[in-house]
């Protein structure tokens, strides 16, 4: 195996590291500070964004620093937070009746019937989410299909920040993925234990023995 | 450690080596943790001078950062602006995300504080499940002396009866606010699947595929986003607690990461809701846990007058990566484990059955390593994981888990030709502060939830637990700490409780140059001088 240093450059500074690290561990080993966009270090939190252009690519990336291998020559910028630009809340409550799902999904979000599909958001994407189909999925009124796609979905943000729709369709992925255990999904094991509950037909020993007769120090 | 098996050689013996059923002795299972398990090691703990729980044993390098000086003084109060609310929480995880929703519910006003985004945190990490009791052949009984069982009967059991009864109620509310679960049919009316976890009676792991946590926590984090009531904080780290003229908490010293400036929040209640130590390294120990997890709020709390336990009481997942270095300590789900996947030496041997409790496998795999029968991998020392032959055995199972699929793909295998290479992880604290059964501790107005607190899982932890009781007692503290808005306004914010500190630090003839708490890991170069000073 081979251990020379490697050296990237990361936002104009040169970074040497050995083999074998991520973007991350290779900036922390050079000596810098970095604890801004450093979140869970297990690729799920979407809080390292970063976008790359290795040596022999034309190609820009977006990746997660965390799971990323530095390559001799590579260049990379960190995505820093942004505030999202557009922003659709509402709250999970509010939606009530079953019949006006599809509508009320896209009057929270009206841009998605807007779609250019363009796949900005399918090559921004990290996992590999299929977002531009979850999105026309969505506006069909598929709902449950469209939550599918996003199952894998961290949320980093990198398919809003990019669609020039201001779709937010992570967001839109998200909301159709909760509704439907938010209205639909009463599960029967669930229920039955929760009226047992409520009826107080659950009685409970405290000092049951199996509780205490190994009781050891 | 001694070195191991060269990687060639222990290969070699792996594809000859067979997985036949072996007889294991446990006879000797005390002998074993004793001899091989780092919590019982003598020379990693030590007894605390000073604090609530002054004589007590405690991991030595949490006892250092537990006895270390603030990290701010008198000075750096004078000029801070002053910031109001009713319920300051502390900590962007499951359960302070569960605290703030429930307590504007509560009709507080509320402040969240995190110090990297809402949501980096233990919990989107979370891959195996949540116990709650909705078995027909299950009961909140059985999960209760479960709990205690797995805990070696240490755990507070007017904590472990809430919160397993608390248990159908915490899916209920899941479900309402958008989480799905694994059912056994498409049917919306199906019931939920359920998961056996070692140590337990009745098959009680609720789960969504092996990524639970992230469910989790993408539904949280957009309510919280959305929810009225409350203003969510990033990048603003809490570096002290402030107290009152009664030495009650009356608020927090925030650190503004990205306008390098200290500000005060004064609150009626605050919720410390931090998580756990894993990136605090004990023991010299790979972590899984997320960048955050250095254990601030046990030293926060600590230095306000809060009794904490069990900080002797870690948890080491037998499963983290060893191979590659860049992701050491990264979890290999127990669900392989559960599923029928064996451990093997470099010899090619088996040498533990798998499905013990965690403690006991974890120092199974350390004594195979100690005694030289780890596997050597580039100076990386481990056992094997034996994927390949699960997949033999069962074919198609290893499709079931999409984050072990993920991993093997970053380490740059495939799972079913290679077996991961495994040494154990620092995965959980098991101990923390005290609390009440709302979450309330030693210090008035100061509440904890989640895995900052001890209490609720004794010794040892159950497979499932610390989402049940991210949800349970987040809930609890954020009712509790609502009911106080009424209080009049502390009149004064000190940190004369600092001061305090300080004097025992000089009696008890402790360094006051050694600060906490430690905010990031030492390898991310921060120091908090320096950043405000603009040095760095
Ligand atoms: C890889 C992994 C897998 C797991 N799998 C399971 C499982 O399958 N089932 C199960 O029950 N449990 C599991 N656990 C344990 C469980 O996930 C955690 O115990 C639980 O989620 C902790 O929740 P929490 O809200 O207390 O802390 P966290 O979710 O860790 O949140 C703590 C928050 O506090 C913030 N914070 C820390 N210090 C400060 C400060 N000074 N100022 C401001 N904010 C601060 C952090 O950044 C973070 O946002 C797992 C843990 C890990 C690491
Ligand atoms: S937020 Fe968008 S880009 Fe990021 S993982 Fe989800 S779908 Fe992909
Ligand atoms: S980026 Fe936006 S507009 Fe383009 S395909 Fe995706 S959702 Fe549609």
């Amino acid at each position: 195996m081979d251990h020379e240093p490697i050296t990237i450059d990361v936002e104009g500074r040169s970074v040497t590291a050995s083999p074998g690290r991520s973007i991350i561990e290779a900036v922390w080993e050079a000596g810098h500070v970095h604890v801004q966009g450093v979140g869970c270090l297990g690729g799920v939190c979407g809080s390292c964004r970063a976008i790359i252009r290795r040596a022999d690519s034309t190609e820009v990336k977006m990746v997660l620093a965390c799971e990323t291998l530095i390559e001799a020559g590579m260049q990379v910028t960190f995505v820093p937070f942004l505030e999202r630009l557009s922003d659709h809340p509402y709250q999970i409550d509010s939606f009530k009746d079953t019949w006006q799902l599809v509508s009320q999904v896209n009057q929270t979000f009206p841009e998605a019937a807007h779609c250019r599909h363009c796949g900005g958001c399918d090559s921004a994407c990290p996992k590999g989410i299929k977002v531009e189909r979850g999105v026309n999925l969505a506006v069909e009124g598929q709902l449950g299909a469209a939550g599918d796609i996003f199952e894998t979905c961290i949320m980093c943000n990198l398919c809003s920040h990019i669609c020039p729709e201001f779709i937010d369709p992570n967001h839109l992925g998200l909301l159709v993925r909760r509704v439907v255990p938010s209205l639909v999904v009463r599960p029967f094991n669930l229920m039955q234990r929760l009226n047992q509950l409520e009826r107080g037909e659950l009685y409970f020993d405290y000092e049951a023995p199996e509780a205490s007769t190994e009781e050891r120090d | 450690m001694t070195n191991g098996v060269p990687y060639e050689t222990a290969w070699q013996n792996y594809q000859t080596g067979s997985s036949d059923p072996v007889q294991f002795d446990d006879s000797s299972k005390e002998s074993l943790l004793k001899q091989f398990h780092p919590d019982y090691q003598t020379n990693t703990t030590t007894t605390l001078q000073i604090g609530a729980n002054q004589g007590d044993v405690c991991q030595r390098q949490l006892a250092q950062v537990l006895q270390s000086n603030s990290l701010i003084d008198e000075v750096d109060l004078a000029g801070a602006s002053i910031v109001d609310t009713d319920v300051l929480i502390i900590g962007g995880g499951g359960a302070g995300c569960a605290a703030a929703l429930v307590a504007t519910e509560n009709d507080a006003r509320v402040i969240l504080t995190t110090k990297l985004r809402l949501g980096d945190c233990n919990t989107v990490m979370a891959e195996g499940g949540l116990q709650a009791s909705v078995g027909v052949d299950d009961t909140p009984q059985q999960h209760f002396e479960d709990t205690l069982r797995a805990g070696y009967f240490k755990a507070d059991r007017k904590l472990v009866s809430q919160m397993v009864m608390d248990g159908p109620d915490v899916v209920r509310w899941l479900i309402q606010l958008g989480m799905q679960f694994d059912q056994e049919s498409e049917d919306p009316f199906a019931s939920l699947s359920l998961k056996r976890a070692g140590g337990t009676s009745a098959p009680r792991i609720l789960s969504f595929r092996d990524y639970t946590g992230l469910e989790m926590m993408r539904v949280l984090r957009e309510a919280v986003t959305y929810r009225p009531g409350i203003e969510v904080w990033r990048s603003k780290p809490v570096v002290e607690l402030l107290s009152n003229e009664f030495g009650h908490c009356a608020g927090a010293a925030v650190y503004d990461m990205r306008h390098r400036k200290l500000m005060l929040v004064r609150a009626h209640a605050v919720i410390l809701a931090t998580g756990g130590i894993g990136r605090m390294h004990l023991n010299a120990f790979p972590t899984s846990n997320h960048f955050g997890a250095t254990g601030d709020g046990l030293v926060l709390a600590y230095r306000l007058g809060a009794k904490l336990r069990e900080l002797d009481s870690f948890q080491y997942h037998p499963t983290g990566v060893s191979y590659p270095r860049h992701l050491a300590g990264s979890l290999v789900s127990e669900a392989a484990r559960s599923a029928g996947a064996t451990l093997l030496n470099g010899l090619g041997e088996r040498f533990v059955d798998e499905l013990q409790p965690r403690d006991v496998v974890a120092a199974s795999i350390i004594r195979e390593c100690e005694e030289g029968r780890g596997i050597d991998w580039d100076g990386q020392v481990g056992v094997w994981l034996d994927t390949p032959r699960l997949e033999q055995q069962r074919p198609g199972i290893l499709q079931r888990f999409g984050s072990l699929r993920h991993l093997a793909h970053k380490c740059g295998h495939d799972p079913a030709e290679k077996p991961f290479l495994v040494y154990p992880t620092l995965h959980y604290q098991n101990g923390g502060v005290v609390i009440q059964r709302n979450g309330s501790t030693s210090v008035p107005g100061l509440f904890c939830a989640g895995e900052v607190t001890g209490g609720i899982h004794g010794r040892n932890r159950l497979m499932g637990n610390a989402l049940l009781e991210i949800m349970s007692f987040g809930w609890r503290a954020g009712v509790a700490a609502a009911g106080l808005r009424h209080n009049a306004p502390h009149r004064r914010l000190t940190i004369e409780h600092v001061h305090k500190w300080q004097r025992e630090l000089t009696l008890a003839g402790l360094p006051l140059d050694n600060h906490g708490p430690q905010l990031y890991p030492d390898y991310a170069n921060f120091n908090l001088r320096a950043h405000i000073a603009g040095e760095i």
